[in-house]
């Protein structure tokens, strides 16, 4: 199939919008998430989400998204009060309260998948598809539900923008503002169960947290302000759901669930190992960058000494002698200051190493070292 | 909008003549008592010290004036008001450590945030509070870094922000926990004369302090807590060996000084419990 006739494929078309719809709901309230230090609630919502689903089904009988939805906002809704209880009420931790809660509701969910798929029925076919998502399923009208929901979520995002930061990056302080933090904080929960609901059919209960962190993690990296952060996770989210939908349409059976979050985890890789000032390549390159101006720094310090107790401003000192004092070859580092026109080879006796001798230029700024560092060798 | 939550009913005012005034405030924690029957009146336009061992409730004793840990029993009035009432005139500057740096917001940010109480719901902040924040930054001396990631600030500098972001909210009684744990000399002396600027325009702050080096240099108020209140009043008549011997017990070492008439300071630091 040519590009072009992939872009005009009707239910590649849906797939491609229900996983855009997606990647922007997930990246947004994420982002609250993983700030909020409570990724592992996204976890924990999605697999609740199950039983809902289908309390749904068995409610309308039928395969029906509307009813499966509302079932999962409940049964996730209901997930997060617990965390939120059990935390607050009990003496449980955290990690604990959200364990206990992903298990028992997950559980209880796939009882209910096995009760409904032992009473058989035509009708109950491919309701375990919710546990991994069946993009192809969706249909127009599906879209409709998916987009009000994620435009309910996003206005409130930016009707409260100012309440939900002070929330995530203060909350005692905006309890001394008189700020009902509870309430607040319940409705960013609650909010991550709404991006699991607009996930279900897309990706399905058990890979959705990834959608809900993924993007979030990956942006974090690539800015510093709050603003820029949650529209590059929505972009990413929206770019992995996209990209998860084309390439699953180049191949029969590839499924869109594992592929877009895959695409967003792609993006957590490159953004954890190269972004600038956060990634893991950019700060080893920052490091070695310092290590090595650090031992320039040494070694002419170690030249300006010399040079002091031979009285000789222009003392030639060997390569071994220095490699000796350093620990180290010193070589490359007396290569690179030689580039800069602070130490010049020198000849001394013959048959010896090479040697080595300050600059005017060297000694100003060996000077300037040692000043700054003080005597702390010496 | 309004503010945040609607103003109290005007009840009758309770000691309208003092900043803070407690009464019978008992706090405990798992059935253990952490704060005991605490009485305490501060006087408006002081610059009063919280000191005592560690354990002795001195940030408990903030938060539960501020309602953020439940009191058992007691009262608490604020200009002769419950918190509810007279919210916009308080301020509070947490412990450093009570949030994580790494978010993703600069100082300016930060700072901002300190007129969301003013601005109330839906209201974002604009061009006069920048003003204002740029201002406070001024005022605490770090206006160079108000575009700087609260990650990459020092310290000190963290510090700073949380200051100026109480400067902001315009209050009348600010109470601060350890404002000056861990941060460099340079930082204590600025935060100091700032606290010293405000009680000198007729502010109240009430500061938890862990330093009793400098408690007679600092400060003119003192409250000594150890789960109970073991002295308050003026520096000068409350701060006395006796009563730091009844608060700290043995884990003060060098209280001689305070034996002798005369103001000679206190030259022990108290140890960890």
């Amino acid at each position: 199939m040519s590009l072009f006739a992939l872009l005009a494929d009707y239910t590649l078309q849906n797939v491609a919008i229900g996983a855009a719809i997606l990647g922007a709901v997930s990246g947004v309230l994420g982002s609250f998430a993983v700030l909020r230090q409570q990724s592992l609630v996204g976890d924990a919502l999605s697999h609740a989400a199950l039983p809902g689903v289908c309390l749904g089904f068995l409610v309308a009988g039928t395969r029906d998204l509307g009813w499966i939805m509302a079932g999962a906002l409940g049964s996730g809704g209901l997930a997060a009060l617990a965390i939120l209880g059990l935390t607050r009420f009990s003496r449980l931790k955290t990690d604990a309260a959200i364990g206990a809660a992903l298990s028992i509701f997950f559980a209880v969910g796939v009882v209910l998948l096995t009760v409904i798929q032992r009473r058989g029925g035509a009708s109950q076919a491919g309701l375990e598809t919710f546990l991994f998502g069946q993009a192809a399923a969706i249909l127009r009208q599906d879209l409709w539900i998916m987009g009000a929901i994620a435009a309910a979520a996003l206005g409130a995002v930016a009707l409260f923008w100012k309440e939900f930061k002070l929330v995530t990056f203060d909350p005692v302080f905006a309890r001394t503002l008189g700020l009902p933090v509870a309430v607040l904080e319940v409705a960013l929960t609650v909010m991550v169960a709404l991006a699991v609901v607009v996930g279900l059919q897309m990706v399905g209960v058990v890979l959705m947290a990834a959608m809900v962190i993924a993007p979030a993690v990956a942006a974090r990296q690539w800015t510093r302000r709050l603003g820029p952060m949650v529209w590059l996770a929505a972009a990413i989210g929206i770019g992995s759901g996209i990209a998860g939908a084309l390439v699953s349409a180049l191949g029969p059976g590839l499924a869109t669930g594992p592929l877009i979050v895959l695409s967003a985890s792609a993006a957590v890789a490159v953004s954890i190992l190269f972004a600038p000032g956060r990634g893991i390549v950019w700060e080893a390159v920052e490091r070695a960058r310092e290590r090595r101006a650090l031992r320039g720094r040494q070694v002419l310090a170690t030249l300006l000494r010399l040079a002091r107790e031979h009285d000789d401003p222009s003392y030639p000192a060997e390569q071994g002698m220095l490699d000796l004092y350093h620990g180290l070859g010193t070589r490359a580092a007396l290569e690179r200051l030689e580039g800069r026109g602070q130490v010049a080879r020198t000849a001394h006796m013959p048959g010896e190493g090479r040697h080595w001798r300050l600059t005017p230029a060297g000694r100003e700024e060996a000077e300037r070292v040692l000043a700054e560092f003080g005597g702390e060798r010496g | 909008m309004a503010e945040f939550t609607a103003e109290a009913p005007q009840g009758p005012l309770h000691e309208p003549g003092l900043a803070l005034h407690v009464e019978d405030l008992t706090v405990s924690y798992h059935g253990r008592p952490v704060l005991w029957d605490i009485d305490l009146n501060v006087p408006p336009g002081v610059m009063a010290a919280v000191v005592g061992p560690n354990g002795a409730g001195k940030s408990t004793l903030i938060k539960s004036v501020l309602e953020l840990v439940p009191a058992t029993a007691g009262h608490v009035y604020l200009f002769g008001k419950p918190y509810a009432g007279v919210r916009k005139r308080i301020a509070y500057v947490p412990q450093r450590s009570s949030v994580d740096w790494d978010f993703p917001t600069t100082a300016l940010d930060v700072v901002m945030m300190g007129r969301y109480g003013h601005l109330g719901w839906l209201r974002r902040p604009g061009a006069e509070e920048r003003r204002r924040a740029v201002a406070a930054l001024e005022e605490v001396g770090i206006a160079d870094l108000a575009g700087r990631q609260i990650s990459q600030l020092s310290g000190g500098q963290q510090q700073r922000v949380f200051l100026a972001r109480a400067l902001v909210q315009e209050a009348d009684l600010y109470f601060l926990d350890e404002p000056m744990a861990g941060v460099d000399a340079t930082t204590e002396r600025a935060i100091v004369r700032l606290l010293k600027g405000l009680r000198d325009r007729g502010k109240t702050l009430i500061v938890v302090h862990h330093d009793l080096q400098t408690v007679r240099e600092y400060f003119d108020w003192i409250v000594i807590l150890n789960v109970r209140v073991i002295a308050q009043g003026s520096v000068a008549a409350a701060y006395t060996a006796e009563n730091l011997r009844r608060a700290y017990g043995g884990q003060i070492s060098l209280l001689r000084g305070l034996d002798r008439p005369g103001d000679a300071p206190v030259t022990g630091e108290a140890s960890g419990a």
